[in-house]
């Protein structure tokens, strides 16, 4: 479980929240504070006060998969091929496995065509593909995903999807701006000028939200 | 006044993109997968990438702005105030005009992307052009933005507006579909026979055109009003 107690970090301010393992969704207006308790989460924002623990540990000691809202922050190295393999090279992987896992990993992606390219001449879309692709390939505890959908086509969302829940990671937690995607995971918080102001499974959050753009239109067409 | 793509071919090493078509007043939209050619095409339409063969003409348009997908690339202003001096518009008006809650003495880069995106398509629409090219216009906006968004875009009487994106909840009124696959522009025509033909439609759009009931438009009331059809 991760237990997030007393927090007080820029304008977000929780009291006690606890995120069980599975997917959790965070949704909200702009700039209600979803990124700051993303990173927090990661471990790459400390809080002013209070205590962030994963199973236990503080995020500095557990494994981490971020994906960055802006897909060009998440590149580290010119080309696909090494910044897919930065990761492994962090951990010390021996090059020999390290080839293995890359091409494992890119054919499972479906990304083996982006393998000799340069970063910067990829599309948006596809360096979110290749921060996703990064951030899972050392099968990571947490993985946190700060808005990966909004640069992404329907059928590469839904790949993706599929791929994220049966990565067999713990913890998936997601800010996102598509309804039906948040619909998708197990929990769901709703956010507002920093704080959480629904918690809960999507049915129960969403019922909260009847009535608002934030109910999916696909529930008020077909229940 | 008309855009005309005539028999354009671009090309970047192996990829490649073929267009032909003519856009005129009325909001196009523009799908594709991932890497199909969208931004590509948009700044053709700029005439900022080179064609290899064919021409890019433009009939009567007087100005052309490019919104790009991220909107940090823009930024030329220190604060918020000087961002929006910098478009030749008032920050407070701008500001209020968005319903975000932020001070026009916040550094831009301390904004929230959402929030970033938000007041960066205020400035862009806050002045009339003959063409407006919007490359993924509703990435990382919340909900209600986007709902703001698609009200100003629908509320649009003049110009050509160009929608490039992947979005698939919400849609401002569309008057034309294209979509781009394998290398090519294909013209699905205008709404709602569009929907017909469209292969990149949202799921929730296909189910509906499935079942007899094409939606008259995209916007959430007539996809809504088309579900209670089946309803009854």
């Amino acid at each position: 479980m991760i237990t997030l107690h007393n927090i007080r970090c820029r304008s977000l301010t929780i009291d006690h929240l606890e995120i069980l393992p599975g997917i959790t969704s965070i949704i909200g207006p702009n700039g209600g504070g979803k990124t700051t308790l993303l990173r927090l989460c990661a471990g790459l924002l400390t809080p002013m006060n209070g205590t962030v623990l994963i199973d236990g540990k503080t995020p500095g000691q557990t494994e981490t998969g971020y994906v960055n809202e802006f897909p060009d922050r998440n590149i580290l190295f010119p080309t696909v091929n090494d910044e897919l393999a930065s990761p492994l090279r962090f951990s010390h992987v021996p090059c020999k496995e390290i080839t293995e896992i890359v091409t494992a990993h890119a054919r499972a992606w479906d990304i083996c065509h982006l393998l000799g390219r340069r970063m910067q001449d990829l599309s948006g879309g596809e360096k979110m593909l290749m921060a996703l692709a990064t951030a899972c390939i050392t099968r990571p505890t947490l993985l946190a995903l700060d808005e990966y959908d909004s640069h992404l086509d329907a059928s590469r969302c839904a790949t993706i999807e599929t791929m994220i829940q049966q990565s067999g990671t713990t913890y998936i937690i997601r800010c996102t701006q598509q309804m039906e995607t948040a619909a998708s995971g197990d929990y769901l918080l709703f956010i507002d000028h920093g704080h959480i102001i629904h918690a809960g499974t999507p049915a129960a959050v969403f019922a909260s939200l009847s009535g608002t753009p934030y109910y999916p239109l696909s529930w008020r067409c077909f229940g | 006044m008309k855009l005309i793509l005539d028999q354009v071919i671009a090309r970047r090493g192996p990829w490649s993109l073929e267009a032909d078509g003519c856009f005129d007043k009325g909001i196009h939209l523009v799908t594709g997968d991932l890497g199909s050619g969208k931004s590509t095409l948009a700044l053709i339409m700029a005439g900022l990438f080179p064609t290899e063969q064919g021409t890019v003409r433009m009939e009567q348009i007087r100005g052309v702005m490019l919104s790009m997908e991220f909107p940090e690339f823009y930024l030329t202003g220190l604060t918020v105030a000087e961002e929006c001096a910098s478009w030749g518009l008032d920050a407070e008006e701008i500001v209020q005009n968005t319903g975000l809650c932020i001070s026009t003495t916040t550094p831009p880069l301390c904004l929230s992307r959402g929030e970033l995106k938000c007041l960066h398509l205020s400035c862009v629409l806050a002045r009339p052009h003959d063409l407006l090219l919007l490359d993924e216009p509703f990435s990382s906006l919340d909900c209600s933005q986007k709902e703001r968004l698609c009200t100003e875009l629908s509320q649009r009487q003049e110009g050509i507006t160009v929608l490039f994106t992947h979005e698939q909840a919400t849609f401002p009124r569309v008057d034309h579909i294209w979509e781009i696959a394998d290398g090519r522009l294909v013209d699905c025509g205008v709404l709602p026979g569009a929907l017909e033909r469209w292969q990149h439609a949202p799921e929730l759009v296909k189910k509906l055109v499935c079942a007899g009931m094409i939606p008259e438009n995209l916007t959430p009331d007539k996809i809504w009003e088309a579900a209670c059809r089946i309803q009854g």
